[in-house]
């Protein structure tokens, strides 16, 4: 496994350094390479995580909660490095430069790293270390467009992400001071140390780095009221950005809060986490759901569907039940997928329709005979239906709310996410079911013709789907066995 | 040289340094200007000379003006004059009058005087005195809350506010100096004492720049006998609160501790040198940095404030 | 009252003492931060607020014996003081507006307050910040309790900062000012962090500046001004 995990931290690396100076086709094709490829190694980590936790080369660690989020990332990272293949080759018959293509796939793959590297950090502080890298190199990548929009989302993002991830940084500390009075000084914040004393933490300290790190870490996930760059980032920047951002880096800065969250609950019970998370988590989703009704921007839809998801994530973990915790990990994969195949079939409708906007696009079905059906199948699964993989990870969720006892955060769950699903498939409805626009006394060769812009974009998005349904109808034996160890971490134990 | 001098006379000696010493200390700040300039400057004696001028000279009165015109210049001085049987200025124990008010009542007795040069410039109906004298009390009752922080930061450090408890208490070690509520609390006083003497950057005291006066606008219809008493006592408040500075903030060293003669001699001395290098030091500040547009003094003040509060802030947290 | 009954007549021992001195003057520079208006000034004060830090960890670890804390105050004035003012005022002359004098010297966009007015809430804010360490109940710390106060008032003022200035340039040094305040609580609570992790943050650090000046150069580059008055175009 040692090996492996090895692989996964450099080969990324290597690829991006390689794809900035080689040819813009070569390093395209070495970045979907890299990314398939990291998408294996991760599978074949996931029989040893499923057994026990391991620490290597003194920084790196490898356990079941930590796999779960490399497989969303992953996974990600080979459609979306497919995809890019196609959106590269640019609309209306020219490719985007060479050097915005070096750029990008240089971008793509560190970003892809940075986010591999955060899950696999064995202490707190090179984990905050790990998280400002994937701020800055996201950062880059939103800007990357050069648009007004872009350098405003931009700005916006790094200013608030960064502002956010210091108050992350003063939690690290105090979890630090915490630790210092058990474990003596200089010692580093190793996970598996940590938790197994956590019950000798001092109360105040820990309380404190937990608030702090649901505060700065939840402004990387989208919490409210730290949300505000959410939106702008995610529709500003490129579709498989986008796809990467609302996918993965969200659940890699979950993923930062859970660390924190199994500290917390082995030191005070599990009741004041739990209250935390379960306050910030409606909030959110309210939110979103309000939001949601009224977008004229389709990406910006996508970017508050993806703050629902976390609100519901946050929601989940505060349950507490194990069906509900095995509902949540499920829900960052099947989310990932969704997400991911959503913002790439955006982008398809962008290319083809030449416009952000809601209102410009028209009969999506009908002009777009592999992409339509797909997109509308991941708004769906947005939506939590069967038999995606959402309608199933939500449905555990709410379930392990009633075991739990939490009837009225599970009602609310379940209204709000009926409000989200409303605004998402009014959306949608005008976007894909409508019939398509005729300018009233043009010609017909200038409408707009049926047919795909890319099949580079198509396949990542079937892939997708097929994953959606594998997650919903019946996720391999393997995998369940993966969440129910991660669950256990969770409950408390190394 | 060591008789032991009656403690009504040392009082009397600390009165009378105030008064005869003041004007001594505004030529010592003149002159350093000046040399800081690269002029010659006037003579340190300057302003007895321009005092005893002014005493030789007809006085003069606007049209209208009542008897607060003409009373308020001695009374505002004999008001100046109190404030010294209350700090500690010469000694270290406490004089027989020197329990009359705490350092409240001398703020208050100060505050007295100004106001009645603020009425007598209001009498003239005079527009520069009128505008000096609004422009004072405004930007007075702004640095009022600064000076009460000052008060309660040392107050609280001491538990007591009378001066020479105050004064006593920072004598007592070194590190009493560089506590920082201590550091802040005089600091915020010395921006007070540049406003309230009017300095840099607050109002320039050479010249007369009449859009800008604030203290210096006050005395305007004023001439001859009423004119030095003004001009007399804005020079020993200017001491006064140099004094309070020193000898209960800064530098509260060389005070008499006994009644002998030959240390209440060294003790007038060290107060004249202590308020010159002090002197020195405004000098050195009114020549570094422009005068204050008037809507920026709140920021000036706003400052003051800022050093008082955290004065205070770190006192009550961690014993600082 | 129950505050009268600890009223510290004491005076703290020459190391408390100069530690809160210095707490003190980092928060004076953070303040200090509100009033300067030209972008100049902005980067001295941040070289005057990192280099009281690396000051502090002297102190510290002067009187706490640890000497880690003497490599990590070397890093900081090299690179805080050194290197990342070095980088922006590169940046502020390369974004010169034409018509400016030599040097780089822009004046800083502000926000709808004056600076009195700014200056009191950051009073209060950092009134709050003050009270609210005050009652955390920290015990064997390296420096002084009241740094710790003093450092949450640094961060909320540097928020505070970063809310009223209204270009791209003052927010950035907002950031970073923030940052020192976090290092100055790192003094306080975690003075014994492993050295490896502390030049780890540093280098962080300067990766973000490295982006930040990209980014600002990009703003400058579309929008040929610091301001960040324009950024208004998306909404809801």
């Amino acid at each position: 496994m040692s090996v492996i995990a090895a692989l996964l931290l450099i080969i990324p690396f290597l690829a991006g350094l390689a794809s900035s100076a080689a040819p813009p086709r070569a390093g395209q094709a070495l970045t979907a390479v890299t990314g398939v490829a990291s998408f294996g190694l991760v599978l074949a980590l996931i029989p040893d995580a499923s057994q026990r936790a391991a620490t290597y080369f003194g920084f790196i660690r490898v356990d079941a909660l930590s796999v779960v989020f490399l497989l969303a990332t992953s996974f990600l990272y080979a459609t979306v490095a497919i995809y890019s293949i196609g959106y590269l080759r640019g609309g209306h018959g020219h490719d985007a430069s060479a050097r915005y293509t070096r750029r990008f796939s240089l971008g793509l793959n560190l970003f892809a790293w940075s986010m591999l590297a955060a899950p696999l950090m064995s202490n707190l502080a090179l984990l905050w270390v790990a998280v400002e890298v994937t701020t800055v190199i996201s950062a880059l990548l939103v800007a990357i467009e050069g648009t007004d929009g872009a350098a405003e989302a931009a700005w916006k993002y790094i200013l608030i992400a960064s502002a956010g991830l210091s108050i992350a940084l003063l939690g690290t500390i105090f979890m630090y001071y915490a630790g210092e009075q058990v474990l003596g000084p200089h010692y580093s914040m190793a996970f598996t140390p940590l938790l197994q004393s956590a019950r000798h933490l001092a109360i105040v300290p820990v309380r404190i780095a937990f608030v702090l790190a649901v505060l700065g870490f939840g402004t990387k996930v989208g919490l409210f009221p730290v949300h505000t760059w959410l939106p702008d980032a995610h529709s500003e920047a490129p579709t498989p950005v986008s796809a990467l951002l609302s996918g993965s880096l969200l659940a890699v800065s979950f993923y930062a809060i859970l660390r924190y969250y199994q500290v917390a609950v082995a030191a005070l019970g599990p009741r004041f986490p739990r209250d935390v998370l379960l306050v910030f988590g409606v909030a959110t989703l309210l939110l979103a759901a309000l939001y949601l009704l009224d977008q004229r921007d389709y990406k910006r839809l996508l970017a508050y569907s993806s703050m629902e998801h976390m609100g519901i994530l946050a929601i989940g973990v505060s349950f507490g039940a194990p069906i509900a915790l095995a509902g949540v990990l499920l829900h960052v994969l099947a989310h990932a997928a969704a997400k991911g195949n959503a913002f790439m079939g955006s982008g398809v409708l962008l290319r083809k329709f030449g416009s952000k906007r809601i209102s410009s696009v028209r009969g999506g079905l009908d002009l777009l005979p592999w992409s339509g059906p797909l997109f509308l199948a991941a708004i769906l699964a947005l939506c939590a239906m069967p038999p995606f993989g959402i309608f199933r990870s939500e449905f555990e969720i709410v379930r392990g709310g009633l075991a739990a006892d939490a009837n009225v955060p599970a009602v609310i769950l379940v209204v709000l996410v009926t409000v989200a699903f409303l605004g998402l498939t009014l959306a949608t409805n005008r976007m894909m079911l409508s019939p398509p626009r005729h300018p009233p006394g043009q010609e017909a060769d200038t409408a707009l013709t049926r047919g795909e812009p890319s099949a580079w974009m198509v396949v990542p998005v079937a892939v997708g789907l097929v994953a959606l349904l594998v997650l919903g109808l019946h996720p391999p034996g393997e995998l369940t066995g993966l969440l129910a160890r991660a669950v256990a971490q969770l409950g408390g134990t190394s | 040289m060591s008789a032991a001098l009656p403690v009504p006379v040392i009082q009397l000696f600390q009165v009378l340094t105030i008064a005869l010493g003041s004007p001594g200390i505004s030529g010592v700040i003149a002159k350093v200007e000046a040399r800081l300039q690269g002029r010659r400057g006037p003579h340190v004696l300057q302003p007895y000379y321009d005092l005893a001028k002014l005493f030789r000279k007809e006085a003069l009165a606007p049209e209208g003006a009542s008897w607060v015109f003409l009373a308020a210049p001695l009374a505002a001085f004999t008001c100046y004059l109190t404030v010294p049987l209350l700090i500690p200025v010469l000694t270290t124990y406490g004089l027989p009058l020197g329990y009359m008010g705490d350092i409240l009542g001398g703020g208050f007795i100060l505050s007295l005087a100004s106001f009645l040069v603020a009425v007598a410039a209001s009498d003239t109906s005079s527009p520069y005195a009128q505008l000096g004298a609004s422009r004072a009390k405004t930007f007075s009752a702004i640095t009022e809350p600064v000076v009460l922080f000052v008060v309660f930061t040392v107050g609280l450090i001491t538990g007591t506010d009378l001066p020479y408890a105050l004064a006593a208490t920072v004598r007592s070690s070194a590190s009493q100096i560089i506590r920082p509520a201590h550091a802040l609390a005089a600091a915020a006083l010395f921006m007070v004492i540049l406003s309230e003497t009017g300095r840099i950057p607050v109002e320039t005291h050479t010249g007369t720049n009449e859009f800008g006066m604030i203290e210096e606008a006050r005395p305007f219809e004023h001439s001859g006998p009423y004119f030095a008493w003004l001009r007399w006592g804005s020079a020993a408040k200017q001491l006064i609160l140099y004094t309070i500075l020193i000898n209960v903030f800064l530098a509260p060293w060389g005070l008499a501790a006994s009644t002998q003669a030959g240390a209440v001699l060294l003790a007038i001395v060290a107060l004249l040198a202590k308020a010159s290098a002090l002197g020195v030091v405004v000098a050195v500040i009114d020549n570094s940095f422009a005068k204050l547009r008037l809507f920026k003094i709140t920021e000036f003040v706003s400052a003051a404030f800022l050093l008082a509060v955290l004065g205070v802030f770190t006192l009550y947290l961690g014993g600082g | 009252m129950h505050l009268a009954q600890s009223l510290p007549t004491q005076a703290p021992g020459v190391f408390t003492g100069s530690a809160n001195v210095i707490a003190v003057l980092i928060l004076l520079a953070e303040f200090g931060m509100l009033r300067q208006a030209l972008l100049r000034d902005h980067i001295r004060l941040y070289m005057a607020q990192s280099a009281l830090i690396a000051v502090l960890a002297v102190v510290v670890a002067a009187a706490r014996h640890i000497p880690d804390l003497y490599v990590l105050a070397a890093l900081t004035v090299a690179l805080k003081v050194i290197v990342i003012p070095l980088l922006l005022r590169r940046l502020l002359r390369e974004t010169d507006p034409v018509d400016a004098p030599a040097g780089g010297a822009d004046i800083a966009g502000s926000g709808g307050l004056g600076v009195a007015s700014t200056v009191l809430l950051a009073i209060v804010v950092a009134a709050f910040g003050f009270f609210a360490a005050s009652r955390l109940g920290i015990r064997n710390n390296a420096a002084p309790i009241t740094a710790l106060s003093v450092s949450i008032a640094v961060v909320l003022v540097a928020f505070v900062l970063m809310i009223h200035r209204r270009d791209v340039v003052s927010q950035a040094i907002g950031l970073f000012s923030l940052e020192n305040g976090i290092s100055l609580a790192a003094l306080v609570v975690a003075a014994s962090l492993p050295l490896i992790l502390e030049v780890a943050l540093l280098f962080d650090l300067l990766l973000a500046v490295v982006v930040f000046g990209l980014l600002i150069r990009m703003h400058h580059g579309r929008a040929r001004s610091l301001s960040t008055a324009d950024l208004t175009r998306l909404r809801g």
